[in-house]
């Protein structure tokens, strides 16, 4: 008797655990429990601010947190931000140009477009190149009447942004977000905040997002493995301009490679659907392929993909498959990277099964696999076991 | 000397800054600093203020030569005056330039400041180098120079002392030639 209840107890408390540990979700950002931690210490500052400001805006660029969480937490930071900045600036009181100045904005969601060309950062935000199916002809037609319909000539636009006229640059804003509601883009602008120092350095807390993970997931060699997060971390601060600066221009180039990628997929229908999920594979010999060997940039792709994918595609059934990403890691240990991404849909809770489901279908067809990053969806895999691997992965979802 | 020396003789000057933590009277060497308590301003030398600005454990007062309006009196004062006017502290150019740069929240309108303090400097560097022209063209023997401070005497003093010797040997040189001959062979 006590035994089949012991039995029982077990087999719920297996049930409980399972339940607990098979979605994966991220929680508030640590970079604002720990300037939280700061304020109730009375040691908060300005710039410690500014680094909860990034944290949360990259936890909102890499889809990790709901957009209902997203704007609270920046109505939470926005009060901070007040608090921190608003001298009483008048003619007696004005602050020296040096001083870091964080302010909220609502503004574009394009892509780093003030270090960039308008050109550029509207082909290279996935957002825009999604609606606007960029990899096709007529989706550049579609581009170009958008243009149009704003009045703002093509020379102008495939300028550098801070080289653009003053007088298209006054009311941009507005008239990007009224002809992107006209094209179906409803979220065109977005709640977040910006830095200000000195003349000349103003930077969106998206754009030293971007910069921050180009710089740690840059594909140069280096001595020790832990080379790329110091140099990530060093150009958080002030007197690190350069650095960022770098990362600013390894951002654009893995933009710019994440699209063409995209492009490619679509155009040579690279993504397929196995049943249960969708799977795509990049090649050896894909250009650029070694810029998305590392988790976060592959994760990004994957996203980025499979939001185009669903854009892009007319079968119904298929918008609402996740997509499962491989791409080649090292050439002489043999290895993938395998991403999962959950389906995409408007109101999801970012709650990911697959770290679960990988391991679960490494285990079953002992395959050599190696799961040891930040983000359980992400693994390594031995290419040789990739196929019994996703095998054993869709008869485990279906 | 180095320019680092005199910005280090510099630091020794008192400034008043306003606490954020407490602390009892400590005694260096150099003499004893009052006791620390937080909100009420305390008078420390700059080193002291500056390191505990970077720590952000104070709040910097701007000297009150450090205003707009009184640097402008001093420095069109300066512009008028063919001699060097008294300056505001012994060590006006340090100070300004490490306040500025390490607590230009803590002082208004320090951008204004800065241009204002630099205009003075230029101008009396400008005297200087009129001075020491004109001492060098009439072959003085002595010339004696009011209110000038140890970082502008340190700019121009290694350079117009070496000038002076090597015009010495020079000027020493061309006497013999004139009352003795060259030796020839």
């Amino acid at each position: 008797m006590r035994r089949r209840q012991r039995r029982e107890w077990e087999a719920r408390r297996r049930d409980i655990l399972f339940d607990y540990e098979q979605y994966e979700y991220h929680g508030t950002s640590s970079a604002m429990v720990m300037f939280e931690l700061a304020w109730m210490l009375s040691k908060d500052l300005n710039d410690m601010l500014w680094w909860a400001i990034v944290g949360l805006t990259d936890q909102w660029v890499q889809d990790k947190i709901t957009q209902m969480k997203y704007v609270t937490d920046v109505g939470v930071l926005q009060r901070h931000v007040s608090r921190h900045n608003h001298r009483n600036e008048d003619e007696e009181n004005t602050l020296s140009v040096d001083c870091t100045r964080i302010s909220f904005e609502y503004d574009l969601r394009l892509v780093l477009y003030q270090h960039w060309s308008l050109h550029d950062s509207l082909c290279n935000t996935s957002y825009t190149a999604a609606r606007f199916k960029l990899w096709s002809v007529h989706g550049q037609k579609r581009l170009q009447e958008f243009l149009a319909d704003m009045g703002l000539p093509l020379k102008q636009v495939k300028q550098k942004f801070q080289a653009m006229d003053i007088s298209l640059k006054e009311n941009l804003r507005e008239m990007i977000e009224e002809s992107a509601n006209k094209f179906g883009m409803k979220d065109m602008r977005v709640q977040t905040f910006s830095i200000h120092f000195g003349f000349k350095h103003k930077f969106l807390a998206s754009d030293v997002v971007f910069a921050t993970m180009s710089l740690m997931e840059s594909p140069e060699k280096d001595g020790s493995g832990t080379d790329h997060f110091i140099q990530a971390l060093d150009s958080l601060s002030r007197s690190n301009l350069d650095k960022l600066y770098h990362g600013l221009e390894l951002a654009k180039k893995q933009l710019r490679a994440t699209q063409q990628t995209i492009a490619s997929c679509l155009c040579t229908n690279l993504v397929i659907s196995q049943g249960p999920f969708l799977y795509c594979s990049l090649m050896e010999g894909t250009p650029d392929v070694m810029l998305f060997s590392r988790p976060a940039s592959l994760s990004l792709l994957s996203k980025h993909l499979l939001k185009s994918f669903v854009c892009s595609t007319k079968n119904r059934r298929c918008k609402l498959l996740p997509l499962v990403m491989a791409a080649p890691l090292s050439m002489e240990h043999g290895t993938v990277t395998v991403v999962g991404i959950p389906p995409e849909t408007d109101s999801s809770d970012r709650k990911n099964f697959f770290g679960r489901a990988f391991e679960k279908a490494a285990e079953s067809t002992s395959s050599r696999m190696l799961h040891n990053h930040f983000d359980l969806s992400v693994i390594e895999l031995k290419a040789e076991d990739r196929s019994k691997f996703l095998d054993a992965l869709i008869s485990l979802l279906s | 000397m180095d320019a680092a020396e005199v910005e280090f003789l510099a630091e020794k000057e008192l400034v008043t800054i306003i606490p954020n933590f407490s602390l009892d009277k400590i005694y260096l060497i150099g003499g004893d600093l009052g006791p620390f308590n937080p909100g009420l301003p305390v008078e420390v030398p700059l080193w002291l203020a500056i390191n505990l600005k970077q720590r952000q454990k104070c709040r910097l007062l701007p000297p009150e030569w450090m205003d707009v309006e009184k640097l402008e009196k001093m420095r069109d004062h300066e512009r008028k005056e063919e001699t060097f006017t008294p300056m505001p502290s012994p060590y006006y150019m340090e100070l300004t330039k490490l306040l500025l740069n390490h607590a230009s929240d803590n002082i208004p309108k320090a951008d204004e400041i800065r241009t204002l303090v630099k205009d003075m400097w230029d101008t009396r560097i400008a005297k200087l180098r009129v001075s020491a022209d004109s001492f060098v063209r009439q072959q003085e023997a002595h010339a004696k120079l009011d209110n000038l401070t140890l970082m502008e005497i340190n700019t121009s003093g290694t350079f117009l002392t070496q000038a002076l010797n090597h015009m010495y040997k020079l000027r020493t040189n061309l006497q013999p030639l004139e009352s003795t001959q060259s030796q020839g062979f």
